[in-house]
């Protein structure tokens, strides 16, 4: 067996500007794990969220044409946003099931569509094609001590059978992931409850109101800190944890990693390599605390 | 519009709109049988006038005037908890979708314009650029929404960050979009989708 | 030369109005070997059979057609008729020219040709056609009932009563069901072991029932009237004949902490244990599984306490074989649980609950041990998890059925009634405490039925909700209920101290294996299908076996009495004959021809094709043919599309019957 992992990456929008972290983290942490992303030339946005909710046509052809740069670039497509994840799988999903749309779509991008090329998000990349054991045996400082919530969103696991992730209502893979990076997890009520995702630029109001809830139950499970693998999440829970801390005169200090952060950590990465410093809530009086820098 | 009484007769009750709908979101209408679960785990149903169950019985109905009026189907946040745990595999947060496409063909009927604002500006971008300019999307949003103040505060803390990008590389392959675009508004021309 | 007389019906109009019958009359009236034809506007009428017998006797008909409507209709009718005009009745044959030609078809001169055409085949086939006689086989007059809930003890001491014995076989140690489980019963809550416990001893007692408790069926062979059954019973470890039911071994032995299937697993038992003190019979057994004598060869404190020496180590599983002329399947059922089901299987949990792993959301059964007054709590309401009385209680219906996401589309139909009776005993149970009920729709059908749902909200202060709940979560020692009112239009949370699901009815675990036993068909839940939905409801396609009970689809207890007693009626009416009387249309292989290559007995489903050795005088072996039972074979002439060298011919559905018509066309 060919030990190397090759993938073809797509970041996504998010990740090339207020994730920037996550995309290089990612990088970072891949090279160090020996395995090989090679970014698709030229992938255009997936449409995300705006796209599906007036125009289902138009995301199932930008998913598509994105589907078919992805196949000039050799192996499965590795997805970090957990909203790219979830429209691509989708449109996998609904072209497979639906003749009609399926002809649509391919006058729409004038190309026949593909659908064998496996759509990844770097949770599954990492739990099951590197696998566990071999992710446990790269770590080089457990994150010992450090109590993780992990916070699924939505767009990772919903709806039954188009992601496919991991089961749709009692999912464990986050947890599996970063126990293997030797940290403990906590068992909290709202780690699939939504954060009002892209509400955060229209109504403002609903996100603040909705991820209070998140960080709360996060905060009262005796959680250290926050784990995500959504940009939008991350930007919720994060960039808006101050405005909701002073709204519902709250105080979370819960600092919100990337997956890749945290497991990166591990296996010995510096924190410019994981872009620490980008993430609003400071996580360094943690990390020292916890005698993880 | 929202107290007047229904009328029910086979002209008042569009069913030409609620097969529209079943062909877009590729689920039944008829198979929600109103137990209420949707509404009941949806997180966005405080917000709405009208909670998910009653949109699907109002559209059961064909009374699609006063769903697209409210602002129920722009509150939705695709979070797809109804439709992960419906009793009868109602794919509600499509049929969400398909409401708002079609509200959008019948111009907007809804007064919720923000989040249709948002929406549009998030397409415009995507045919203008290829991908997305989150630092262009949030400033055109404020000015042409009036809130110019909004989010203020997090402006130069975000570009402190690098987490705010000044100016964003249009796609080499940009035409290839646009033509996606075109193609789609084409075929509609022709009726060839709806 | 035959003498065919045909008979052209106009069914009121229904044929007459696209098919012009005074011409098929003339038409078929000329061909030859036609002595007479007529039409006439009702055949199956009085008049009409009379014109059948009256013209059979003056114009010495050989055989006759009706030409009509289908012969799943009438041909029972107008065999019969032909029989009593003295013929036999199989040279007589209907030809279809109702469902077949007048009302699928508009055009009346295109239909009175086909019409025609149609009798015209009928005519060359019943020209062929052979007098078959009635065949008869005995009955044996006996019967098997299968599970012992109130189901199986209904249909057993009816059949007991009416003289004749029964055999009655369950998987469990005692008799008793998932009726000696529950508290009290909708709509008078009466005290179910009060009514259930006599009717149990009655089956002890009766001395034409026999019983075979913590025993299963292993074989089933035969056919109605004649079937060989096979049962094993399971070592008990306890000699039935010398044990006196003392219980001093249950209260010596060591193993105490085993959770009770009984009590749905809140409360525990011995490693020798009765299920329940009312248990019939009174004689325990030892769970081999967790009896520290079977498990390590230490202990044994059983044997040594008991008086009368029934304790048995050595006691192996037996075989025994059962006559029987009928049986009655009483398997019952078995209650959907939440947890997480295997990969691939079309049955899914329920996640957004917690998959079964919150400690205080307990199932309909379990909170009807909790509320019996034999059970582990005497009758208290207390919560699993820390032993407390529940303040605030939420029940959910629905739950598993009227899902199809979870793989059941059906309605359970007992659990409406049964949560408004749990929200009554909460509410006598638990002073100051609050119900709360989740429901889509009441379905409150029955006798006083809908009166006891009304009750328990009009006067037991059940606060009901109709909408269902998103999820459920553990918050400290609290249970968070996410649903919704839709009636309001606004999302319901409460905070519950337990939770009471109710759970689907699926049938028990291994219908299907056992069906396959007894070559029943059921359905894709596995529960078993009835031969008519309306006409035969309790009776089996596979004749001789009967259904009682919610084997067949979720019942209420007045339910199940009712189709149980039923099935005693219709096995009675098989035992009233000494031999029983069948169609003669089976299957006859000849046996010259028969080279014994058994490709016949392979395909038949219903065993009936046996080996046969063919002797000379001597007795010297010649060759083994295939024989089949007349007594078995259904008739649906597998056997004879499958034999190679064309040796098998079906009565009644011969090649030269089937060619005729061909020819004829």
């Amino acid at each position: 067996m060919n030990d190397t992992l090759k993938y073809a990456y797509y970041p996504g929008c998010s990740l090339h500007a207020s994730a920037g972290e996550y995309d290089l983290s990612t990088r970072e942490l891949f090279s160090a794990l020996g395995i090989s992303l090679t970014e698709v030339p030229d992938w255009f946005c997936c449409g995300a969220t705006p796209a599906h909710n007036v125009d289902e046509l138009l995301s199932l052809s930008l998913c598509a044409k994105n589907l078919e740069l992805a196949e000039q670039v050799e192996g499965d497509l590795a997805v970090a946003c957990a909203s790219c994840f979830s429209r691509l799988k989708f449109t996998q999903h609904t072209l497979e099931e639906n003749a009609t749309k399926r002809k649509q779509v391919e006058k729409a991008i004038d190309a026949p569509v593909k659908l064998d090329g496996k759509v990844k998000h770097l949770l599954e990349i990492l739990a099951k094609d590197l696998g566990l054991e071999r992710l446990a045996a790269s770590v080089s400082k457990p994150l010992a001590g450090l109590k993780v919530a992990c916070y699924y969103g939505c767009l990772l696991t919903r709806p039954t059978d188009v992601p496919n992730l991991d089961c749709p209502e009692a999912p464990t893979i986050m947890e599996r992931v970063v126990e293997a990076s030797g940290a403990e997890t906590v068992a909290w009520t709202h780690r699939l409850e939504c954060c009002g995702a892209n509400f955060t630029l229209s109504r403002p109001g609903v996100v603040l109101q909705l991820t209070n809830a998140i960080l709360d139950s996060a905060k009262a499970a005796g959680a250290d800190c926050i784990m995500v693998g959504c940009p939008l999440c991350h930007g919720n829970l994060d960039i808006r944890q101050k405005e909701i801390e002073n709204v519902y005169s709250a105080e979370y200090n819960l600092p919100v990693f990337y997956l890749t952060q945290l497991v990166g950590l591990s296996v010995g990465l510096a924190p410019d390599q994981l872009g620490l410093n980008a993430m609003i809530v400071n996580p360094t009086p943690l990390l020292k605390e916890k005698g993880l820098l | 519009m929202k107290k007047k009484k229904m009328l029910l007769s086979q002209e008042t009750m569009d069913t030409g709109f609620i097969r529209k709908v079943e062909t877009l979101s590729d689920t039944s209408v008829r198979s929600c049988f109103q137990c209420g679960k949707c509404s009941a785990g949806c997180p966005m149903a405080t917000f709405m006038e009208h909670p998910p169950n009653r949109v699907m019985r109002l559209l059961q109905l064909g009374q699609w005037q006063r769903v697209l009026a409210g602002r129920s189907i722009w509150y939705c946040a695709s979070c797809e908890t109804c439709s992960t745990r419906c009793p009868n595999k109602v794919h509600l947060a499509s049929i969400m979708d398909a409401l708002r496409k079609l509200s959008w063909d019948a111009e907007g009927p809804s007064k919720e314009s923000y989040v249709q604002l948002a929406n549009k500006l998030f397409l415009q971008n995507i045919s203008s650029y290829g991908r997305q300019y989150e630092m262009r999307l949030a400033a055109v949003f404020n000015v042409k929404s009036g809130q110019f103040l909004k989010d203020m505060m997090l402006g130069p803390k975000l570009f402190a960050k690098g987490k705010l990008k000044m100016f964003q590389r249009k796609n080499k392959n940009l035409t290839e979009i646009q033509k996606i675009f075109s193609r789609i508004e084409e075929m509609r021309k022709k009726g060839e989708a709806l | 030369m035959s003498r065919i007389g045909v008979f052209i019906c106009h069914c009121g109009e229904n044929i007459s109005r696209t098919v012009d019958v005074e011409r098929v009359a003339r038409d078929v009236g000329r061909l030859p070997g036609v002595a007479f034809s007529t039409d006439y506007k009702y055949m199956c009428s009085d008049p009409g059979q009379t014109l059948l017998k009256k013209t059979i006797q003056e114009q010495k008909l050989s055989h006759v057609v009706v030409a009509a409507c289908s012969p799943r209709m009438h041909e029972k009718t107008f065999r019969k008729a032909v029989e009593a005009a003295g013929l036999n009745p199989f040279l007589c044959e209907m030809a279809n020219i109702r469902e077949h030609c007048s009302w699928v078809h508009e055009n009346i001169e295109e239909a009175t040709i086909k019409a025609t055409e149609i009798v015209g085949m009928m005519v060359e086939r019943v020209k062929k056609n052979r007098v078959l006689p009635t065949i008869t086989v005995p009955v044996t007059k006996r019967s098997l009932v299968i599970g012992g809930g109130i189901a199986g003890i209904q249909a057993a001491l009816d059949i007991a009563d009416a003289g004749h014995e029964v055999v009655l076989v369950e998987r469990e140690p005692s008799i008793g069901g998932h009726m000696a489980q529950l508290s009290e019963t909708f709509p008078t809550l009466d005290c179910s072991q009060c009514i259930m416990t006599p009717k149990m001893v009655d089956v002890a007692n009766h001395p034409k029932i026999k019983l075979y408790t913590y025993s299963e069926i292993e074989l089933v062979e035969g056919y109605i009237g004649n079937f060989q059954v096979t049962i094993k019973k399971k070592a008990r470890s306890v000699n039935e004949d010398t044990c006196t039911g003392c219980g001093v071994c249950m209260t010596k032995c060591p193993q105490k902490k085993i959770p009770n299937k009984f009590d749905q697993n809140i409360g525990m038992r011995t490693a020798i244990y009765i299920p329940f003190p009312q248990a019939v019979p009174n004689t325990p057994v030892i769970d081999r599984e967790n009896c520290t004598k079977f498990k390590t060869g230490k202990c044994g404190v059983c044997q040594k306490v008991c008086g009368p020496g029934a304790v048995d180590f050595e006691q192996e599983d037996s075989l025994i074989v059962e006559p029987v002329g009928a049986i009655v399947v009483a398997t019952g059922f078995d209650l959907y649980t939440i947890d997480e089901k295997p990969k691939g299987s079309p049955i899914k949990g329920y996640g957004e609950f917690g998959h079964g792993k919150i400690a205080d959301v307990i199932d309909g059964m379990t909170f009807e041990r909790l509320a019996s007054a034999s059970g582990p709590t005497g009758g208290k309401i207390l919560r699993p998890s820390d032993g407390k009385e529940p303040k605030q209680i939420v029940f959910i219906q629905c739950i598993g059925s009227r899902a199809r996401e979870k793989g059941i589309s059906y309605c359970s139909k007992v659990c409406c009634m049964y949560t408004a009776k749990h929200t009554m005993l909460y509410h006598h149970k638990v002073h100051g405490g609050q119900a709360y009920v989740f429901f889509m729709d009441a379905r409150t059908p029955g006798k006083s039925y809908d009166e006891f749902w009304r009750r328990a909200i009009e006067e037991e202060d059940a606060v009901y909700i109709r909408g269902m709940v998103s999820r459920l979560y553990q918050k400290g020692d609290k249970i968070v209920v996410m649903g919704s009112d839709i009636a309001v239009g606004v999302q319901v949370e409460i905070e519950a101290d337990m939770v009471v699901l109710a759970t689907a009815i699926q049938p028990q675990k291994g219908a299907d294996l056992l069906a396959q036993k007894l070559g029943i068909s059921y359905d894709k839940y596995n529960f078993y299908s009835e031969a008519h939905a309306k006409l035969r409801p309790v009776e089996c396609a596979t004749a001789g076996i009967y259904l009682a009970g919610a084997c067949q689809g979720p019942k209420d207890i007045p339910e199940t009495v009712s189709q149980a007693s039923a099935a005693a009626a219709k096995v009675m009416t098989l035992f009233s004959k000494d031999q029983l009387e069948r169609e003669p249309i089976v299957a006859r292989v000849r046996e010259a021809g028969c080279v014994g290559c058994f490709a016949c007995k392979k395909v038949c489903a219903y065993g009936a094709v046996e080996e046969k050795e063919i002797r000379d005088r001597q007795g010297n072996l010649i060759k083994v043919v295939a024989y089949v039972n007349p007594g078995v074979c259904a008739g649906c002439g597998t056997c004879q599309a499958t034999c190679p060298s064309k040796c098998v011919e079906l009565d009644g559905y011969t090649d030269e019957q089937v060619i005729a018509m061909i020819e004829a066309l």
